[in-house]
């Protein structure tokens, strides 16, 4: 009887994991179905490397150049701001704060993850892009700048809370023989701590950058939308996910421009499945 | 009477309120070996810590009564923590060499009291693992991470380490109650022969390793220095009968 | 992906259910211009007449059409006319789709409160979207880069605004484009040298409407057809309009249903 109900159990268990890679798989294979007929009219090497996204024009042309630099400018500049933010953050709660203090911010910038994106969006749409407008003096403040502060100010957390992991899991022994060699506390966070956690901040810098360059909502309201490879930060911009986002809603199934959003969503697919691949990689070599 | 490269005088300490040191005084000699032995909790590694401030990490530490540097009362205000510790080089129970090379382990303490010439770190860092008897070992894989090393040769490491500071004192806290018996005996050679030149405090569980290797052993018991003397002497005669009772393992 | 099948699966699971019971089912969708009207006429007729179930999405005037063509639907609300394409595709899978019009409404060109340029032409409205003219000097205004506000490409608003002012000329790439009517409002209000557009049931206090061509935006001017920026939202339905169906949109053209449109902010059809 005992066994009985220890096997079904594990069925159980076996049958959930089974589903999760199933849905994995039909996601993927949805996307790739719908999207790779594209390369029938367009070749990659257009749709990678043309700056021309016309998909409703009565000569559709779909060069999405504009749009992959749009997210790569977005997700870097989000990096600039949450690196410094979120390492600088994980550094005092890990290293610095006493633990009272530390169990009182750790939970305030995890709420930071929290907050649905959309409302980091309307923040962004209402308050900082008039702001950005009359600081620079600019034509909008819809622009990759102020996209790049949402996005870096949403990612803070994973970054901090990832590489706080990364840094209080470095032995207190390396830190007792840094001090111990005559080295001061930054001197032993910086030289010593911080090199010892590499990989795990590495990681987490890698996660955010996933997370960055996935993020819909905020890039759609407050990016500006313009399909033009900006030559300035203060320049609007189109991200991928933002173009697929307000387009697929009156795409037809089936056609062309469908299509082309299907081949954009292969082309995210792959970007973060790659910064996957190589954190995992990082991770694995942290451990051994 | 010699002068004493380290003195404690009335040296009280307290975690909190937690009184873990009481009135001791304590003299250790240059170019000596002296052991502290002791059963566990007794206070001998608190003690050790204090001659380079490390209890100062741990927080409601208090301290009274003076512990004398050469001339220098170490915990007078404004005294200089970095240069103290950078003076009074500390080898740990457990291996901790950092994540990095072998050479940038030992050319850590230097690179952190300031600009160095390279030629002059590079010499620093062969003296140093020299001087440790770990030259001949990896001196052709002085790049390769310090975590590739055994961990006789990670302890040796530690206290090459130590010494590319050109330390008075070594405090060395059970720094072999983690190695197999050949390394152990190697690092105790080791000491033999570094206290030509440096004065050496060490902390052990093994009252064997101090009578081999020290000049000089205090017994320490609940906090109190109970018997410091000539190791011959305290090993053949011991003047208290808790001494008496721990060399001959009655507890401990 | 297949989110849509799983929506259609659903929808045709929902009317083959509906055979069964007693009220009558109305299902709809399409263009999210329409939506308010649809909405709004729904409450009123489904208060009426308590037997009938309206239900109503968005998703856009392609999206509906194409509903339409799988017969998922019994209305597709449409901003726009049906293209030719579209009612071959509805031919070849034996629909005949029969339109209704529903409202009107004007695309307002906004532009910020403290631009002095109150009149432009369908020519210089051109010429402003396609990049020729880039500054508020060269058409009588302070000098000021223009800030071109436009749709996504795949709204309906972009769509009537790209043929009826554009001529099907190609928006310059560096425009913004985004999302919603009420997100053009808000940034041509935040915007000084802004220009932008929206449905005339979107505009706000913070946004100055332009003339074009010397006609204002009005109900009269609308429903005249004077304003060179009006349209016709559309019901389509497969065949005449029968039952539920037909009395649903019969109300909606009533005075009763055309007084709930100009509530929602459109114009009468007459």
């Amino acid at each position: 009887m005992k066994t009985l109900k220890e096997k079904l159990f594990q069925y159980i268990t076996y049958l959930a994991a089974l589903f999760t890679i199933l849905c994995m798989l039909a996601i993927i294979f949805g996307i790739f179905r719908e999207g790779l007929p594209l390369f029938r009219v367009v070749s990659l090497k257009q749709f990678i490397f043309t700056n021309n996204w016309y998909p409703t024009h009565a000569e559709p042309a779909f060069g999405a150049l504009a749009l992959i630099v749009g997210s790569l400018a977005v997700t870097l500049g989000a990096l600039l701001i949450a690196v410094p933010l979120g390492l600088g953050s994980a550094i005092f709660i890990s290293e610095i704060a006493g633990s009272k203090l530390r169990e009182a911010i750790k939970p305030i910038i995890e709420l930071l993850a929290g907050i649905p994106s959309v409302v980091y969006g309307l923040f962004g749409m209402a308050f900082l892009a008039p702001l950005v407008r009359q600081w620079f003096n600019l034509d909008t403040g819809l622009n990759v700048f102020s996209a790049s502060i949402i996005l870096g100010v949403m990612i803070v957390p994973i970054i901090s809370s990832l590489s706080e992991d990364a840094l209080s899991s470095v032995p207190s022994n390396i830190r007792e023989a840094s001090m111990a060699l005559g080295a001061t506390r930054s001197e032993t966070i910086f030289r010593a701590v911080v090199p010892a956690a590499r990989n795990g901040i590495l990681c987490s810098v890698l996660l955010g950058f996933g997370r960055a360059v996935g993020e819909t909502m905020v890039v759609l309201m407050v990016a500006g939308g313009a399909a033009n490879i900006p030559t300035s930060i203060f320049e609007p911009t189109r991200p991928i996910t933002s173009t697929i986002a307000a387009e697929m809603g009156e795409t037809v199934v089936g056609d062309l421009h469908y299509q082309s959003l299907f081949a954009l969503a292969i082309l995210l697919f792959l970007i973060t499945l790659a910064t996957n691949l190589i954190a995992e990689l990082v991770f694995s070599n942290r451990r051994r | 009477m010699v002068k004493p490269q380290l003195q404690t005088r009335k040296l009280n300490l307290w975690f909190g309120k937690n009184h873990v040191l009481h009135d001791v005084d304590l003299s250790v000699y240059s170019q000596k070996v002296t052991a502290m032995i002791g059963p566990s909790g007794c206070g001998k590694s608190t003690l050790l810590r204090c001659f380079n401030r490390m209890n100062d990490l741990i927080p409601e530490t208090r301290i009274t009564g003076d512990v004398l540097l050469g001339d220098e009362d170490i915990y007078k205000n404004g005294s200089d923590v970095s240069r103290i510790r950078a003076a009074v080089g500390m080898v740990f129970q457990k291996p901790n060499p950092f994540p990095k090379s072998i050479f940038n382990n030992v050319a850590y303490g230097l690179q952190i009291q300031g600009k160095i010439r390279r030629s002059e770190l590079e010499e620093r860092v062969e003296q140093s693992l020299k001087a440790a008897w770990l030259w001949e070992e990896v001196k052709d894989r002085l790049n390769q991470s310090a975590m590739s090393l055994s961990g006789g040769q990670q302890q040796r490491l530690c206290i090459a380490r130590a010494l590319a500071n050109r330390p008075k004192v070594l405090l060395l806290d059970e720094p072999t109650s983690a190695l197999d018996p050949q390394s152990t005996a190697k690092v105790e050679e080791l000491c033999l022969e570094l206290k030509k030149s440096v004065t050496i405090l060490i902390v052990t569980h093994n009252v064997a390793q101090a009578g081999r290797i020290s000049d000089y052993t205090a017994f320490m018991y609940l906090g109190d220095l109970v018997e410091f003397d000539k190791t011959e002497k305290m090993f053949t005669v011991p003047a208290d009968k808790r001494t008496e009772a721990y060399l001959t393992g009655v507890f401990g | 992906m297949k989110v849509r099948n799983v929506i259609i699966i659903l929808a045709i699971l929902l009317i083959g259910v509906s055979a069964f019971a007693k009220t009558n089912k109305v299902v709809c969708s399409g263009s999210t211009t329409v939506l308010p009207i649809a909405q709004a006429t729904a409450e009123a007729f489904m208060d009426k007449n308590p037997n009938v179930n309206i239900s109503i999405r968005g998703g856009g005037s392609g999206v509906g059409i194409a509903a339409l063509q799988n017969g998922t639907v019994h209305i597709a609300n449409s901003s726009r006319p049906m293209k030719t394409k579209e009612m071959n595709q509805c031919r070849a899978k034996g629909i005949a789709p029969t339109a209704y019009a529903v409202a009107l409404d004007g695309i307002a060109i906004l532009t910020h409160k403290s631009n002095p340029v109150s009149n432009l032409t369908v020519k210089q409205l051109k010429a402003i979207y396609t990049g020729a003219i880039k500054n508020w000097k060269d058409l009588g205004g302070p000098n000021l880069p223009i800030v071109v506000i436009s749709r996504d490409v795949a709204s309906g608003t972009f769509e009537v605004f790209n043929e009826k002012a554009l001529g099907g000329a190609k928006v310059i790439s560096s425009a913004l484009l985004l999302a919603s009517n009420n997100a053009v409002v808000t940034s041509v209000a935040d915007t000084p040298g802004a220009i932008g557009y929206a449905g005339l049931g979107y505009l706000g206090d913070g946004v100055k409407t332009v003339s074009v061509n010397n006609i204002v935006p009005s109900k009269a001017t609308v429903q005249n057809d004077t304003y060179p920026l009006s349209r016709k939202l559309y019901m389509y339905t497969n065949g005449k309009a029968k039952g539920a169906v037909g009395s649903y949109i019969a109300f909606i053209q009533s005075p009763a249903g055309q007084k709930i449109v100009e509530n929602e902010g459109f114009v009468a059809l007459k």
